[in-house]
C-alpha cells in the first residue's frame, strides 16, 4: 500500500515536470521566434531606410540629368540647324567641324566651374566631341579649345553605332595623383535637315559626379561603377579592389538593374547598393554604387536583441511559477482521478475474476452433462434391453408384465431426458449448426398431433387445429419436430380432463408463427419456467425433468426464433413459437 | 593694199566657214533618274538631297566632253542670283577659272558659304543692294555645294569642268553638243553627285554622232 502511494506521488511530479517542460519548449519558441521577426524586421527596415535613401540619391542624380539633356536637346537641336555644320560633316571638312561649333558651344566651356549645387543650371562642359558616321571621335585641330583629354580616355567616347536618342556614359579619367575622376558624358545625335538621318554625335563632358558631400550623416559613400571598375574615392584602393570583384559577379550573376547585398569592409557590415544609371546605352554599363554602413542598425539589433532576451527570461520564470501553480492545482484532480482509477481497477479484477470462474463453472457443468449424459446412456440401454427380454419371456404373473412394462416405459424416458441433456449441452457448448432446410411444419404438426392421440395414457382432451396447409420453415427437421413434440406433450400433460389443445399456426411473410394453447392449471406469475430443471412450485400428477422448456426455446432461438409464454390465466395456458419462415417455398402464406 | 585686203578678207572668209565646217555635233539622251514629283511646268528645279547625294529636281544631267580644254581668252562670268530664298540656277555647270556673281535678289540677308574641297570660301552677309557684287572664281575642278548660312534649307550647286564644251539636257534628257573639236575624247554625263557617266567618242569634222547614256 506504501508503495503505491509512493508510486501516486512519484507519477504527480512526473506530471509536473513534464507541464514545466512543456511550458519552458513554448517559451523558448516564442523567444526564438520574437529573435527571429525582430531581426527580420530589423534588417528590412534598415534595408527599406537605406533603399529609400539610395533612390534619393539615384533621383537627385537623374534631376540633374534630366536637366542637363533638356538644355542639351535643345542646344543640339540648334546645333543641328545650323548650315555651316552640316556643310562641315555632309560636304567632308571635318577640319571645319569644331570652328563652326565653337561659337555654339563656346558658353558651354567658358566660365569657371561652378559650385556642385548650381552643376545642373549653369551646364557647364569639360569637354566635347563630335562622332563620325562610324561612330569614332573626330579628332579636334585645337583640343584646347573642346576640352583636352589624353587618348585613353578619347577612346572611351567612341560608339559602335549612332544612336538616335541621347544616350548616357560614364568613362574614367586618370589624372596625375592616380586616382583617376568619372565624367558623365551625354551623347546626343544631330539629325539631318534634310534626310532625317543621324550625320554626327556630339558628345559632351560634364564635371565627375559629386554626390558624397550632401549624405555624410549617415555615412553613407557614394561611387561610380563603370567598364569593371569601382570609382569610390572615400575607400581606400584596396577596398575597393575587393569591392571591385564582388560588385562585378553581382552585376553578371543577376538580370536586375538594381540590387543591394552586404559585404565587410574593415571588418563592418556595409550595406551595397548598385543601380545602373545608363539603361539601354551604348556606352558601357555604370552603375550608381553607394556603401551604407549597418554599424546603426547593428547596434539596434543588439538591442533589440537584448530586450526579446529579457523578455523571454521574464517569460520562462512566469512559466516556472505558472507550471507550478498549475502542476499543483491540477495535481489535486489528477490525484483524485489516481485513487479513483486504482480502484475502478480493484473492482474490474475482481469482477473480471467473477466471470471467470462462472465461466469456468458453467464450461464444467456443461462438460459435465455432456459426461453424464454419455455415461448414463448405456447403463439405460442395458436396462431396457434386460427389461425387454425379461418381457418376452413367459410364465411371469400377469402384474409383472405390467410391472416390467411400467420399467420399460422408465427407460424409454429415461433415454429421453438423456438425449435431452446431451443435445441442451451441446447447445451450451456452441457446438450445434442448425442445417436451413425448408420444413414443413403444418405435416410436422399434423403428424404430433397424430400421435399424440395415439399415447395409451391420454387424458380425454379435446384438440382444435387451425393450420394453414403447407407452411414451410427454415431449419432443421429433427430440432424443430423437438419443438413441437415438447410443446404439444406439455400441453397435453398439464390439461385437465375434457380439456382443450388449440393449436394454430400462420404465416406472415417473414416470420412462421405457432400457437399452442391447452387448459389446465395455470402458471404462477414470477415463475420462471424456462430455467433449467425448472419444477413447478405446485405439484401436480404430470411431472417433467424440468429441462424440456429450456431446450425447446434454447433451440428456437438458434434457429432465429423464440418460444414464449402467450398468457397463462383463468384455466387458459398459451406458448407461441416464432420459426423464420423458408424464403420462397410459402410465399402464398 | 588690195591684195592685203582681200588677203585679210580671203582669211576670214576662209577662216569661217572652215571652223563651221571643222565643228562636229554630238546629241543624244540621257536617261534621267525617275522623278517622283509631278511634272512641273515651271523652268524652276532644285537642288534635293537623298542619302547624301545631291541632285537636281527635276532631274537634269550635264552632258560635257572631257579632255578637250582650251583655255579660255577671256574668263566669262556666271551668275548665281538668290531669289525667293533658292539658288538659280540651282545647278550650273562652268568652265574652270570661271568668274560667278552672287547677287541677293531677295528683301533679306544671305550669307553664301562652301565648305567643298573644290571651294571653300564665305561671302558674308550682304544684301540685296550691296555692291559690288560678291564673287568667286572657281580654279578647282569639281562640285561644290553652295550653302546659306542664315537659310539652311538653300542649296546650290557648281559643277567645275575643265572644258567648254559642255551642256544641260533638257528634262527628258536630251542634249545637242555642236561645235566640238574633232579627236578622240571622253563624252560624260554628271547625272547626279554620285553619279556621272561617260562613253569614249571619236569626233569628226561635219559628223554629227548620237549617243545614247542608258
Amino acid at each position: 500500500m506504501r508503495s503505491a502511494v509512493q508510486a501516486r506521488d512519484e507519477s504527480v511530479g512526473s506530471f509536473r515536470t513534464r507541464l514545466f517542460i512543456a511550458i519552458m519548449v513554448i517559451v523558448a519558441t516564442l523567444t526564438a521566434l520574437g529573435f527571429y521577426l525582430a531581426q527580420r524586421k530589423v534588417t528590412a527596415d534598415a534595408e527599406r531606410n537605406l533603399q529609400a535613401n539610395f533612390q534619393a540619391e539615384i533621383s537627385a542624380l537623374h534631376k540633374l540629368e534630366e536637366l542637363r539633356h533638356a538644355a542639351l536637346a535643345e542646344r543640339c537641336d540648334v546645333l543641328a540647324a545650323k548650315p555651316r555644320i552640316h556643310a562641315a560633316i555632309e560636304d567632308n571638312a571635318i577640319d571645319l567641324l569644331y570652328p563652326s561649333a565653337k561659337d555654339e558651344l563656346r558658353d558651354l566651356m567658358e566660365g569657371d566651374e561652378p559650385p556642385p549645387e548650381q552643376a545642373a543650371q549653369s551646364l557647364h562642359a569639360r569637354f566635347y566631341r563630335f562622332l563620325d558616321s562610324a561612330g569614332m571621335v573626330i579628332r579636334p585641330p585645337n583640343p584646347n579649345d573642346v576640352g583636352e583629354l589624353d587618348q585613353k580616355t578619347e577612346a572611351q567616347l567612341n560608339l559602335s553605332s549612332l544612336p538616335y536618342t541621347q544616350q548616357i556614359g560614364y568613362i574614367r579619367e586618370t589624372t596625375e595623383t592616380g586616382r583617376g575622376t568619372i565624367d558623365e558624358v551625354i551623347a546626343v545625335p544631330i539629325f539631318s535637315s534634310d534626310t532625317g538621318d543621324v550625320i554626327s554625335v556630339l558628345v559632351i563632358g560634364f564635371k565627375p559626379l559629386e554626390l558624397e558631400e550632401k549624405h555624410s550623416g549617415v555615412g553613407m559613400r557614394s561611387g561610380v561603377w563603370v567598364n569593371g571598375q569601382l570609382h569610390l574615392p572615400s575607400l581606400p584602393i584596396s577596398a575597393q579592389e575587393s569591392l571591385n570583384e564582388q560588385i562585378a559577379s553581382a552585376v553578371a550573376t543577376s538580370d536586375r538593374e538594381q540590387n543591394n547585398f552586404r559585404v565587410n569592409l574593415d571588418g563592418a557590415p556595409q550595406l551595397l547598393f548598385y543601380k545602373r544609371l545608363n539603361p539601354g546605352s551604348l556606352f558601357p554599363a555604370a552603375y550608381e554604387i553607394c556603401v551604407y554602413p549597418l554599424a546603426y542598425s547593428m547596434a539596434e539589433l543588439h538591442r533589440l536583441r537584448w530586450q526579446i532576451g529579457g523578455a523571454g527570461a521574464l517569460l520562462l520564470l512566469g512559466g516556472f511559477i505558472a507550471s507550478h501553480v498549475v502542476a499543483l492545482r491540477f495535481s489535486a484532480p489528477v490525484k483524485k482521478l489516481a485513487l479513483d482509477s486504482e480502484e475502478n481497477r480493484a473492482q474490474r479484477k475482481r469482477a473480471e475474476a467473477a466471470l471467470a470462474s462462472t465461466t469456468e463453472e458453467l464450461e464444467r457443468s456443461t462438460r459435465y452433462s455432456a459426461d453424464a449424459s454419455h455415461q448414463l446412456k448405456s447403463p439405460v440401454t442395458v436396462l431396457r434391453v434386460g427389461l425387454e427380454k425379461l418381457l418376452t419371456r413367459e410364465g411371469f404373473k400377469s402384474d409383472v408384465y405390467e410391472e416390467l412394462s411400467a420399467l420399460l416405459h422408465q427407460t424409454h424416458r429415461l433415454t429421453g431426458v438423456i438425449d435431452d441433456l446431451l443435445l441442451l449441452s451441446r447447445v451450451d457448448a456452441g457446438h450445434l449448426q442448425i442445417a436451413s432446410n425448408p420444413v414443413n411444419l403444418s405435416q410436422l404438426v399434423d403428424q404430433w398431433l397424430d400421435d399424440l392421440s395415439a399415447l395409451p395414457d391420454s387424458p380425454d382432451v379435446k384438440i382444435e387445429k387451425e393450420l394453414t396447409a403447407g407452411l414451410f420453415v427454415a431449419g432443421e427437421k429433427r430440432y424443430t419436430s423437438l419443438i413441437v413434440q415438447n410443446l404439444l406433450e406439455n400441453a397435453r400433460k398439464y390439461n385437465r380432463a375434457g380439456g382443450l389443445i388449440r393449436v394454430s399456426a400462420h404465416g406472415n411473410g417473414r416470420n412462421v408463427v405457432l400457437s399452442i394453447g391447452n387448459t389446465g392449471r395455470t402458471i404462477p406469475a414470477g415463475e420462471n419456467i424456462f430455467e433449467r430443471f425448472h419444477h413447478r412450485s405446485t405439484p401436480s400428477a404430470a411431472s417433467g425433468h424440468g429441462i424440456g422448456l429450456n431446450l425447446a426455446r434454447e433451440l428456437a432461438r438458434l434457429h432465429g426464433g423464440d418460444l414464449c409464454l402467450v398468457r397463462s390465466e383463468n384455466d387458459w395456458t398459451e406458448f407461441e413459437v416464432r420459426f423464420p419462415a423458408a424464403d420462397g417455398v410459402n410465399a402464398v402464406a | 593694199m588690195r591684195l592685203r585686203g582681200l588677203l585679210w578678207f580671203n582669211a576670214v572668209f576662209f577662216i569661217m566657214p572652215v571652223a563651221l565646217l571643222a565643228s562636229a555635233v554630238v546629241e543624244g539622251r540621257v536617261e534621267l533618274s525617275k522623278s517622283h514629283s509631278a511634272p512641273v511646268q515651271a523652268k524652276r528645279y532644285e537642288i534635293v538631297t537623298k542619302g547624301g547625294v545631291l541632285s537636281t529636281q527635276p532631274p537634269l544631267a550635264v552632258v560635257y566632253l572631257d579632255g578637250a580644254s582650251p583655255r579660255p581668252a577671256s574668263p566669262a562670268t556666271k551668275e548665281v542670283a538668290q531669289k525667293d530664298l533658292t539658288f538659280i540656277p540651282a545647278l550650273l555647270p562652268i568652265q574652270v577659272g570661271t568668274r560667278v556673281e552672287f547677287p541677293n535678289l531677295d528683301d533679306t540677308y544671305h550669307n553664301i558659304f562652301s565648305y567643298s574641297p573644290a571651294k571653300r570660301f564665305d561671302l558674308g552677309r550682304y544684301r540685296p543692294e550691296e555692291r559690288p557684287i560678291p564673287t568667286q572664281v572657281f580654279d578647282k575642278l569639281g562640285l561644290v555645294t553652295l550653302r546659306c548660312d542664315i537659310h539652311d534649307h538653300m542649296r546650290g550647286l557648281i559643277l567645275v569642268l575643265n572644258t567648254p564644251y559642255f551642256v544641260m539636257t533638257d528634262t527628258d534628257g536630251h542634249f545637242r553638243l555642236s561645235g566640238l573639236p574633232a579627236g578622240r575624247y571622253t563624252l560624260k554625263a554628271w547625272i547626279d553627285s554620285r553619279t556621272t557617266r561617260e562613253k569614249p567618242v571619236e569626233l569628226k569634222n561635219g559628223q554629227t554622232l548620237h549617243i545614247d547614256f542608258p
